[in-house]
């Protein structure tokens, strides 16, 4: 079957970040200094030449990018100054506008105002809510200098919001995970995968999300590695104990500094704000070749994050010092960023590759399972 | 014949020769045989002071002959030949044996080499002491030259000789002098018009007052040699006319290759797959549109056609690369909007600015698509009807390996540059062979790239081997120089090494004709001999082996001269144990 070539991809893929890339000229040499590339899954240059030809079916049925962990070796080998690692970053971009059915991943990823204005109406929804529908912040509140957060943000009333929030983002996350599915296996129909590959290979999904034993191959990530894990970790831990545990985590007693509660949430603000600073240093620095070029997606995503972080340290200092008003100020800028970072974030911008690149790992390895399968069946005709 | 007095000179070579062979014992040992005067080593035998001892010797011991164990003959015979007549004697009475790329070169057994570099000494001296005196000779040069073809190459041949005073026939078959020049558009690799180039020394051609212009004329046949050529040329009209002219500058150029036999391009079968040749007339008509009148919005250029192809021309016609790209250029300038594919095998630029000229090129959003025609050649198709497009080419993506299609407008075929129809007949007419391209062969590729193995004819444009504008310009203009120095001296020295035939022995079999491949031998009705034409041969031997009756002599290596050689090689004479055990 042959793909009709297109001049006009490589147009479209210039908005998702840097395009250098019709300067390659298929040397090989990011292929053959790339410690993550294996059997199956040739890149970056491969990739580079799809985008070149415009071969629109390819692309967006390519895993490769999700396995591939931007050291940035490819870049300073290339003798063309091609920038393959940022290509794969701008893939990346494009891939998930692509998985997103919405739209609204695309139109993030291609227009500044448009992000800045989802973000926008978020927060004021958000504020307003508080306005409205909030309980008056009068003397029952900050009588005898106690801070009420049960009774200025009730817990069961946060608790909606928050279920229905991760129920909105888990289905537009899960839609555009099986999305990315159907591109990546379903639709090469040539390729069969084993029923029970899926269940086997779900160990490697669990492990790859929790590990991310890949960054480790790459040499040049190893020290990134523990900002990252230590990022994803804080962000894990808050978001169950955030969603799954409030009423254990939001409470109006103030318990030692040993009570778990206390420590898990000093863990992850440590977590979050060390794998945040490597990446806002990195990025500043412009040395490692991965934090060289910043899109405006990968500022604004650790500018959110930075602050609704940020503003949870304050909710804490305020709270533990006995000081209602400015607790209450800050849980409502806390809740103000935090619920465009999620809405925005996870399901169509940078956020959403905690889920794509585990199961693109997932899915590769699905795929394998069929190849495997197929060449057996092959060889069994031959011998036959 | 004089007592023959021979000195021997044992080259070291520096170490080239002297670190496997014992060249001192081989002097000691050679010293001893008869004849033989004196024998010496010396480390560079061809330097000034090596050849100071060759010249001292020869004067002190009123040498008459003179051996050099050293290097190729190829290498220095001649500077040898030049010390013996710097000392009064006949520069052939002089023989090399070769023990360095004979011997030392290719042997590592020492002893062994020593042996073989003996025996080859051995024989030098034998052939040399039957060396004869021979005397250089000289014929007169006709100032006159004759060009065969008027494109960019002949034109430029031309007029350097023109204005240098000297008379030029221009004999062109066609109906107009400019070639293939004169229906281009624009020029790689700084797009300059090719009419601007050419129109004016077109000009300067046709009202020159010493060049002779013969249009719709072809040349019937050539007699001659160099210096004194003569010919009969043919204006279709029957009407012959005979020129003199003592050298000839053959350009008569090339011609495009016809796509229609290559099935996947179906040329002639679609209507807008055009050849590059058609596509420059649109060029130069200044509208490029299909059939149709309608403006391509899909245009795909496919290079190497009938080019590299194990089927067709294996060579590479060297311009169509980057004239593929000047198309992408015009076209993209004159169709800002149109897609522009080039399906190419490998991008070849290699011309001065050719490489910034594809690099500029690049950028201007054409899309590269590389294929190898190993793999199939790309197949071009009628698109379907809802296509937005008129054609498909399917091809096999190298760098990718995918399979692909391009939409296609219209296709321009890049044609390879072949060889002209009549290039066998002109080649027998001046006497200069064809290779397996059926471009006419040089007299050295690399070291004699526009002279021919007949002196006096040079070669030059894209008859040699396909060519741009520059460097078929560069070739015409070397030829004309080349041609100057020879009318400058006034005569051409020939070669002496020649073949005679003794009438009185010769029995009129003219197997000799048959077997020269100079046509250098001619038969005398009258007399019943085959006469050797002395300027035209070479020397090359093939008759003198080839006469059954002994009647042929190879100056310079006679019958008896190759014999004693021989017995030389093999003797046994020579004093010492190891001759004896061969």
């Amino acid at each position: 079957m042959s793909v009709r070539v297109n001049t006009e991809l490589k147009e479209e893929l210039k908005r998702f970040g840097v395009n250098e890339w019709n300067e390659c000229f298929h040397c090989g040499s990011c292929t053959a200094t790339c410690p993550l590339t294996e059997e199956n899954h040739l890149f970056p240059r491969k990739a580079m030449r799809y985008v070149q030809m415009g071969l629109k079916k390819k692309v967006v049925t390519n895993v490769d990018p999700w396995l591939c962990y931007y050291c940035g070796d490819c870049t300073t080998t290339c003798p063309r100054d091609a920038n393959p690692g940022e290509f794969m970053m701008s893939m990346r971009r494009y891939l998930t506008s692509v998985y997103d059915w919405t739209g609204l991943s695309k139109l993030f990823y291609t227009s500044k105002i448009w992000e800045f204005v989802f973000v926008i109406l978020f927060a004021l929804a958000v504020i307003l809510s508080f306005i409205l529908f909030g309980p008056a912040v009068d003397k029952t509140l900050t009588a005898q200098g106690g801070v009420k957060l049960n009774e200025f943000a009730p817990i069961s009333i946060i608790e909606i919001g928050d279920w229905t929030m991760a129920v909105i983002v888990a289905f537009l996350l899960i839609s555009n995970i099986f999305n990315m599915f159907y591109k990546i296996v379903l639709s090469d129909k040539k390729v069969k995968v084993p029923f029970i590959s899926y269940f086997i290979e779900i160990r490697q999904l669990i492990i790859h999300y929790s590990t991310q034993s890949r960054l480790l191959k790459c040499k040049k990530n190893r020290s990134f590695w523990v900002g990252h894990w230590l990022l994803m970790t804080g962000y894990t831990i808050m978001f169950i104990v955030v969603v799954v545990y409030l009423p254990w985590f939001q409470t109006e007693e103030v318990h030692s500094f040993y009570h778990p509660q206390r420590l898990l949430g000093y863990y992850a603000t440590f977590g979050i704000l060390f794998g945040l600073s490597v990446a806002i240093i990195g990025r500043l620095r412009k040395k490692e070749e991965k934090f060289k070029f910043s899109h405006m997606s990968d500022w604004l995503f650790i500018i959110m994050l930075y602050l609704v972080t940020l503003s949870g340290i304050l909710i804490h200092i305020f709270r533990i010092n006995g000081m209602p008003m400015a607790t209450y100020y800050s849980y409502v800028a806390h809740m103000a960023i935090l619920v465009p970072m999620i809405m925005i974030e996870v399901p169509f911008s940078k956020w959403s590759h905690l889920a794509y690149r585990p199961f693109a790992i997932y899915f590769s390895r699905l795929r394998r399972a069929g190849i495997r399968k197929q060449n057996i069946k092959i060889n069994q005709l031959a011998t036959a | 014949m004089k007592e023959p007095r021979i000195g021997v000179f044992v080259c070291w070579c520096g170490t080239n020769i002297a670190s496997v062979i014992d060249v001192e014992k081989v002097a000691e040992e050679i010293g001893t045989l008869p004849n033989v005067v004196i024998s010496k080593t010396y480390k560079y035998m061809c330097s000034d002071p090596g050849q100071e001892i060759i010249m001292k010797e020869i004067k002190e011991n009123n040498l008459n002959r003179v051996v050099v164990a050293a290097c190729s003959p190829r290498i220095h015979e001649l500077t040898f030949r030049k010390v013996l007549e710097n000392s009064g004697i006949n520069g052939y009475l002089f023989e090399m044996a070769n023990i360095r790329e004979q011997v030392s070169w290719v042997h590592k057994d020492k002893e062994e080499a020593t042996k073989k570099a003996k025996a080859l000494i051995v024989g030098a001296i034998n052939k040399v002491s039957f060396h004869e005196s021979l005397e250089k000779r000289f014929v007169d040069i006709n100032p006159a030259t004759l060009v065969i073809g008027g494109g960019i190459a002949g034109i430029s041949a031309a007029l350097q000789l023109a204005d240098a005073g000297q008379k030029v026939f221009i004999v062109e078959k066609n109906e107009n002098i400019g070639g293939h020049v004169a229906n281009i558009d624009l020029m790689f690799p700084y797009l300059f018009s090719a009419k601007q180039l050419i129109e004016p020394k077109i000009q300067k051609v046709k009202n020159h007052e010493n060049i002779e212009l013969f249009l719709n004329t072809q040349i019937d046949e050539v007699s001659g040699y160099v210096g004194n050529f003569e010919s009969f040329i043919n204006n279709g009209n029957g009407t012959k006319k005979e020129l003199k002219f003592g050298n000839i500058v053959l350009a008569t150029g090339l011609k495009t290759y016809d796509p229609s036999g290559i099935p996947e391009y179906k040329y002639n079968e679609l209507p807008d797959v055009i050849t590059s040749y058609e596509f420059e007339k649109m060029l130069i008509n200044g509208k490029i549109q299909t059939k149709t009148g309608k403006k391509p919005k899909n245009i795909v250029i496919i290079h190497c056609v009938g080019s590299r192809d194990e089927d067709i021309h294996t060579y590479c016609s060297r311009t169509c690369c980057m004239t593929a790209l000047k198309y992408a250029n015009q076209v993209r300038s004159a169709l800002p909007k149109s897609n522009i594919f080039e399906a190419y095998s490998d991008m070849r630029a290699f011309g001065k600015g050719c490489e910034e000229f594809y690099t500029r090129s690049s950028k201007k959003n054409i899309m590269f698509l590389m294929f190898d025609q190993k793999d199939g050649k790309p197949e071009i198709r009628e698109a379907n009807k809802n296509d937005d497009c008129s054609m498909i080419v399917e091809m096999n993506e190298k760098l990718s390996g995918e399979q692909i299609e391009i939409p296609a407008d219209m296709v321009i075929l890049m044609t390879a540059m072949e060889a002209q129809n009549d290039v066998k007949d002109i080649g027998h007419a001046v006497g200069v062979s064809i290779c397996g391209s059926s471009f006419f062969i040089e007299k050295h590729p690399k070291l004699d790239p526009i002279a021919t193995t007949t002196d006096g004819v040079f070669v030059v444009g894209s008859c040699q081997a396909p060519k741009d504008i520059p460097d078929s310009i560069t070739q015409a203009e070397a030829a004309s120089a080349r041609i100057l120095s020879s009318i400058s001296k006034g005569r051409v020295q020939v070669e002496v090494t020649t073949a005679e035939v003794n009438e009185e022995i010769c029995c009129g079999c003219q197997t000799c004709i048959k077997v020269c491949p100079y046509t250098a031998i001619s038969f005398d009705e009258e007399k019943n001999v085959s006469v050797v034409n002395e300027v035209l041969c070479k020397g090359c031997g093939t008759c003198g082996s080839a006469c059954p009756t002994g009647a042929i002599k190879c100056r310079h290596f006679t019958d008896v001269q190759i014999l004693s050689q021989i017995e030389g090689l093999l003797s046994k004479s020579l004093s010492t144990s190891t001759m004896e055990e061969k």
